[in-house]
């Protein structure tokens, strides 16, 4: 009993940094994700050349060579990172063009007639987009985002190969040290717990940015 | 000032200052194709114009061509006697921009056939949207044009509603209101009963109607011809990208002179 109780605190210390990496990661991704979903749309042609590349490249090469890039391959041109700095890097620059198509596409989706609306009524672009178009957008992306977030959840385990201790790594190293099954099962507990609370979250901001649809 | 002065300084420099509306020599294509060829309007204050005239004719891109929804690609637009679009020396027209052009679209209100309310606000919120947010008025100021706006249009009870709980009707009843609540000199109506079922265009009409009594300027892009006929104090039929004919109710519905206007009333009427 007490050798489950110290299995399940050290797996606990694991699911904090799996938790960090996620909420800090998603943190950053949501305001660089809008960012880059609004220059995709602007008419500057060269900010979107830009962006259009980033996109192809972080969405078509696999995120565990992102990661080995940013934690091997830096520090050959003299960039090395901390290991949190560098799973955090790979993460949002992979997970910032995920999100900035997803913010795209619910931009697109307000129809040009809110655009004509606030110009009649001489709002400013900004004003536009902050107060007509983006708190549209909002619903418009829920479904996606939160298919996204709970990726990100699971993707997080990616960072076992920078040797950092995170849930499925602290499983692994005990299930390899005791020869029991145990561990795989609990962290999996643990993976269904964390999107269970993100899967409700995600329902809740459904319902609440959906109360204005018939 | 004589007035073969007046004449000569007119085509240099349009003066417009006695006019609501002053369209100029306006064209516009799209892509080649002209769907504006040569259109003159002035509306003076108190005009209640209808536009009517069959589906391309160019009557609605006319209309969204003065409020800079489309950009005209020749001529003179003027909007309470000031310039709205004009063009330089090698023929470039341009619009006003920033704060002038929003300075000149808040004499004018528009009115769309698909409403285009805000869905995400609730009725009360629509309309105190731009007052509070473009015109800066405090909220409570705000709130209670709102209130007298919504009472005008008979539907203050529906405040705290969404668009999408509402009619088409009440929308755009909801949309008139709205524009109202900025106190244009103008509306604009882009064919505000299209989109409505049958039954639920009368009480749309009643509030245009409405409108016109108290000597709005109103211009009305509209299939509803005995809304023309019985509120309009101008009408003007179009097709093809030009104005056929132009007159009071009476002259265009009874007495039309052009084969065009003819033709395209006696399928209507």
């Amino acid at each position: 009993m007490a050798h489950l109780m110290d299995m399940v605190l050290q797996m606990l210390a694991g699911t904090q940094v799996t938790l960090e990496i996620f909420l800090l990661t998603f943190v950053l991704v949501l305001p660089l994700g809008l960012l880059a979903a609004l220059g995709r749309i602007s008419s500057w042609r060269l900010v979107n050349g830009v962006l259009e590349f980033y996109i192809w490249i972080m969405r078509g090469t696999p995120l565990m060579l992102q990661l080995l890039f940013v934690y091997f391959a830096l520090p050959m041109i003299g960039i090395k990172l901390p290991d949190i700095a560098a799973a955090l890097l790979a993460f949002t620059l992979n997970y910032t063009a995920y999100f900035a198509e997803i913010f795209r596409a619910g931009i697109q989706a307000v129809p040009k007639g809110q655009y004509e609306a606030a110009h009649m009524l001489g709002m400013t672009r900004t004003q536009t987009m902050w107060r007509i178009v983006i708190p549209q957008m909002i619903r418009n992306v829920l479904p996606p985002m939160s298919n996204e977030t709970i990726n990100l959840v699971k993707d997080t385990s990616l960072i076992y190969i920078l040797a950092m201790n995170d849930l499925l790594r602290v499983a692994r190293s005990i299930v390899q040290r005791e020869f029991d099954m145990t561990p795989f099962v609990v962290a999996a507990v643990f993976y269904l717990a964390m999107t269970l609370v993100l899967t409700w979250g995600f329902k809740r901001l459904e319902r609440h940015y959906g109360r204005y649809v018939q | 000032m004589s007035l073969l002065m007046r004449k000569a300084s007119a085509q240099a420099q349009p003066t417009n200052a006695a006019h609501m509306v002053y369209m100029m020599n306006i064209r516009k294509a799209y892509n080649g194709k002209p769907v504006l060829k040569d259109i003159n309007l002035t509306v003076e204050k108190g005009d209640v114009l209808a536009i009517i005239g069959p589906s391309g004719s160019g009557k609605s891109t006319l209309l969204r061509c003065l409020c800079h929804l489309e950009s005209i690609d020749d001529g003179y637009i003027g909007v309470v006697g000031r310039t709205y679009a004009s063009q330089d020396d090698v023929g470039t027209v341009s619009y006003v921009e920033g704060r002038n052009e929003r300075e000149i679209l808040s004499h004018m209100g528009m009115v769309f056939q698909q409403f285009n309310l805000f869905p995400h606000m609730t009725v009360l919120e629509n309309l105190m949207e731009a007052p509070v947010h473009v015109k800066k008025m405090p909220k409570a100021e705000a709130q209670t044009v709102a209130m007298n706006m919504l009472t005008k249009v008979g539907l203050a009870d529906h405040r705290d509603a969404y668009p999408a709980q509402l009619s088409g009707g009440q929308q755009q009843r909801v949309a008139i209101a709205r524009a109202l609540c900025m106190h244009p000199d103008i509306m604009l109506f882009d064919e505000p009963t299209s989109a409505l079922d049958p039954e639920l265009t009368g009480e749309v009409l009643r509030t245009m109607r409405q409108l016109a009594d108290e000597h709005m300027t109103m211009l009305v892009v509209t299939h509803e011809m005995q809304f023309a006929r019985e509120v309009a104090s101008q009408v003007m039929f179009m097709a093809d990208g030009v104005v056929v004919e132009k007159g009071t109710p009476d002259q265009i519905f009874d007495h039309p002179r052009e084969a065009r206007t003819k033709a395209f009333l006696s399928n209507r009427l």
